[in-house]
């Protein structure tokens, strides 16, 4: 069953960049504005060769990953302040609403006022995309955990900090995995994006040079190296971690 | 000598909005190493005393008494085992039957002793290392017995533990936890509906009236243990309970 679904996917895969291919010979639209899967695939070998495309990889996995700790750490404590102390909620709560609702480009000239064009100014605006569907989602993990939970620890004895990484954190994990699959799926858009901005260094930035000279191809091919990154830490980290815990935790 | 005493609670309940009066005046005095039943229409409050008597919740009137003196809060003294277990899904059952005492900070290794004289008393060694998802419903009350008598309570308070079970496995766990009276002398509180688990397990049954409920009639019962469902001496008390209890019921509905 698994399998055979692996091999429709890989067979649509396969189709996919033969019409490519197709098109590309059909001499419809002029190489440079629309190259074949084989210049593509080109310009990867090269970038790969040369060590540019896995600096620029590393670059960038490297502040999305300080971002979205940062992200997580942040998140996960105003979260569960949110839930337990409503005067937080009614006031800090209705202005993370707010936060959220801003794009995080549009951070992006505020970052370069305050950071200047380095990393840390590109890790802000990856960090603060991602830190409101953490919060967020950690209230509403803790906001439903079972009151039987809670009562059940408190009778044994369980207090202060104690309950809170004893019992709401654990009992709220469900919850908060998809805060930080929402997170990271804002976080690796911020990224991006700021690199684009900030022209400095990662994959973003590679991006925008594709643009700046031209390059049809190197503009797809990192756009290629985005998505299937995507795609990797969806399919594997997230959806890995998703399953055990659901099934784990009974909801499954 | 008298363990709890409980005098005159009144608890109140908001439902939309009017009041809803659930206890108006319940008197009950609990002698050390009574197994006392609280049996009585469902919604009569029966669990919400339980749950004061814990002190997970407040009454509005009346109070508490523990060894004398009055309950503010929670204790490990007193310990609750809920109808659905409560257990803790993201620890394995060994951890579970720890939890009390890793509160308490014990350190591991004497956590480790304790809880395996427990796993081995509940028939639940075997799994030790499982998590909760892996168990039946049977097997999770067990676990949930376990972590309440770890924390060597001197009262254990359980609401509706066995009401989930089905009847094979209930027989089963109410011998059990027969021995386990009798082996750890604890007090007990039980709240159940099912008047034939009621007369098996208790020394006395409290029936309750309908809502504003008091306790309408303490029932002891001393025939020689370990007591079964079908026994035939049991049926008199039974009979004793239900006629209590019917009238009661009928008014609730």
């Amino acid at each position: 069953m698994k399998k055979n679904i692996l091999a429709k996917k890989i067979m649509f895969y396969i189709i996919l960049v033969i019409i490519w291919q197709v098109i590309s010979m059909s001499d419809i639209l002029p190489s440079n504005v629309f190259p074949s899967p084989y210049e593509v695939g080109e310009v990867l070998m090269y970038s790969a060769a040369d060590g540019s495309l896995f600096f620029g990889i590393g670059t960038t996995l490297m502040r999305l990953v300080v971002g979205l700790t940062i992200a997580i750490a942040i998140g996960v404590v105003l979260g569960i302040f949110m839930a337990r102390v409503e005067t937080v909620n009614q006031t800090i709560g209705s202005l993370v609403l707010g936060l959220q609702s801003i794009p995080s480009i549009a951070w992006v000239p505020l970052a370069l006022l305050w950071f200047g064009l380095n990393d840390v100014g590109i890790i802000f605006v990856t960090a603060i995309g991602a830190v409101f569907a953490v919060t967020i989602n950690t209230y509403t993990g803790v906001k439903n955990i079972d009151p039987h939970y809670v009562e059940a620890a408190r009778n044994m004895g369980a207090k202060g900090t104690q309950l809170i990484t004893n019992v709401l954190i654990p009992a709220a994990f469900p919850y908060m995995i998809s805060g930080f699959k929402q997170g990271w799926a804002f976080a690796w858009r911020g990224v991006i994006g700021a690199e684009m901005l900030f022209s400095f260094l990662g994959l973003g930035f590679l991006l925008n040079v594709g643009r700046q000279l031209n390059d049809v191809s190197q503009v797809i091919a990192i756009m290629v190296v985005i998505m299937i990154i995507g795609m990797a830490v969806d399919g594997f980290i997230f959806k890995k971690i998703e399953n055990k815990v659901m099934s784990r935790w009974g909801l499954r | 000598m008298v363990k709890l005493e409980i005098k005159g609670i009144v608890k109140s309940f908001k439902h939309e909005s009017h009041k809803l009066m659930a206890l108006d005046g319940v008197d009950l005095k609990v002698e050390d190493g009574d197994f006392v039943c609280l049996v009585g229409p469902s919604g009569c409050g029966k669990s919400t005393l339980l749950r004061i008597v814990a002190g997970l919740e407040t009454s509005d009137e009346g109070q508490v008494l523990f060894d004398g003196k009055p309950v503010t809060t929670t204790g490990p003294e007193r310990i609750m085992v809920f109808q659905e277990g409560a257990l803790f899904p993201w620890l394995k059952v060994q951890d579970n039957v720890e939890f009390g005492l890793k509160m308490a900070g014990i350190p591991k290794e004497e956590r480790n002793q304790i809880s395996k004289r427990y796993l081995d008393m509940m028939q639940l060694t075997k799994f030790a290392d499982s998590f909760t998802y892996q168990l039946s419903t049977g097997m999770k009350q067990r676990v949930a017995i376990a972590r309440a008598l770890v924390m060597d309570p001197d009262v254990l308070l359980m609401d509706e533990p066995f009401a989930s079970l089905d009847a094979q496995t209930r027989d089963l766990l109410l011998v059990e936890m027969q021995l386990i009276w009798e082996k750890t002398k604890k007090t007990i509180l039980f709240v159940t509906h099912n008047v034939a688990e009621a007369s098996v397990l208790g020394t006395k049954v409290a029936v309750f009236s309908n809502r504003p409920s008091k306790i309408k009639r303490l029932i002891p019962i001393d025939f020689k243990r370990p007591r079964l469902v079908e026994d035939e001496n049991l049926l008199g008390v039974q009979k004793e309970i239900l006629s209590e209890l019917r009238p009661e019921v009928k008014k609730s509905r």
